[in-house]
């Protein structure tokens, strides 16, 4: 199965796919291009792409959405100032035929700093109400302490497996 | 000519669609019933395992045809902090069905008191309630004579809409069929003033 990992630059889309893959923390610099890495998740294989999340870079976003099955999206929940950019860049990808089908995954990233913002708190601010024909869910997360992760991938693979 | 042709084709087999909230406190059961309904009306349908079924901070779709009728369900969390943006789709929805986990005696009256500030709400006034007392399965939980009761009160509040109080199990998918075809007469009842969402779609 095949998913994307998007959201703004510093989200924390690598460590998360790295996390994943290896178990550990590793030490990354912005992606320019992408990481692909084929991740097991209790039996279930995933492809799963880590796109580079910079401003310059984010219109390549869609070349990438073809067959896709399901979208991380991934939130710097400590970033206040920037949840209005990254909220538009959801909803510009989300109106996107080729991911008509796609389950979506929001990880309020960085849950471990002070003042972040909550679950709810992210599902107003990216205007996820005016979904209506989409399964989704949040999960509060802390990438670097491996916190929420394990409940996500649960989630995400039952809900795959369903829809099958 | 085309035009009119496919026009009055859509028009033979197109199904009216309705939108239906599921709703009630975290834990009620209302993933798990979304599950067991979406199993009950879509032939071969393989439902997820209902231990792997997590507190939903979101929202989960589903799809069925019933009665000459498709039904789009939502279903969004119910954690305190969510239920604040249960009013977001309140203008939207044809019906409600609101789930009550009928073995938790100490959350019954919270469950009471949230769904009184539901149906205070003016975006639903008119819109068919279907209260659900759920986990039947469970020895020694509220019947529906107990249940009844307290959910009876506030007539005021209910005022002149469509309302029922039934007895189910989600786990084990005891009443969920009973009570979407009552549902479904009522959402079509009540379709003069609330229309099907396809209604003003250009054919």
């Amino acid at each position: 199965m095949r998913i994307l990992i998007l959201g703004l630059d510093g989200a924390g889309k690598t460590t998360i796919l790295y996390k994943l893959q290896v178990g550990e923390v590793v030490t990354t610099i912005p992606t320019i291009g992408f990481n692909v890495e084929q991740v097991t998740y209790k039996n279930l294989k995933f492809q799963v792409w880590d796109l580079g999340g910079q401003t310059s870079i984010r219109p390549y976003w869609r070349c990438y959405y073809g067959n896709t099955d399901a979208i991380i999206y991934v939130v710097d929940s400590a970033d206040r100032d920037r949840i209005g950019i990254s909220k538009d860049e959801l909803v510009h990808m989300l109106r996107e035929e080729e991911l008509a089908n796609a389950i979506l995954v929001v990880l309020a990233n960085k849950q471990d700093m002070a003042g972040c913002l909550t679950v709810a708190e992210v599902h107003q601010a990216l205007g996820l109400d005016a979904l209506r024909d989409r399964t989704f869910q949040i999960f509060k997360t802390s990438a670097v302490r491996g916190e929420g992760l394990d409940q996500a991938m649960d989630w995400l693979s039952n809900a795959l497996q369903a829809r099958k | 000519m085309y035009t009119l042709l496919h026009g009055f084709y859509k028009y033979l087999v197109q199904k009216d669609e309705y939108c239906v909230l599921i709703l009630g406190l975290d834990n009620a059961g209302k993933t798990t019933y979304l599950e067991a309904t979406k199993t009950k009306f879509t032939k071969k349908y393989k439902a997820m395992n209902p231990n792997r079924i997590t507190t939903t901070v979101g929202l989960n779709i589903g799809k069925i045809d019933v009665d000459g009728v498709r039904l789009n369900f939502w279903d969004l969390g119910g954690q305190q902090e969510l239920q604040s943006l249960w009013d977001k789709y309140y203008a939207e929805c044809h019906a409600v069905i609101y789930i009550v986990d009928s073995s938790d005696r100490d959350r019954i009256s919270e469950s009471k008191e949230t769904f009184d500030r539901m149906i205070a709400s003016e975006h639903l006034s008119g819109v068919p309630l279907l209260v659900l007392a759920n986990k039947q399965d469970i020895p020694d939980c509220m019947g529906v004579h107990t249940v009844k009761p307290i959910f009876n009160q506030n007539a005021h509040l209910i005022g002149a809409r469509d309302i029922m109080l039934m007895a189910i199990s989600a786990l084990n998918g005891d009443g969920v069929d009973e009570g979407i075809r009552w549902l479904v007469d009522c959402i079509k009842r009540n379709s003069v003033d609330r229309p099907p969402r396809n209604h003003d779609d250009n054919l």
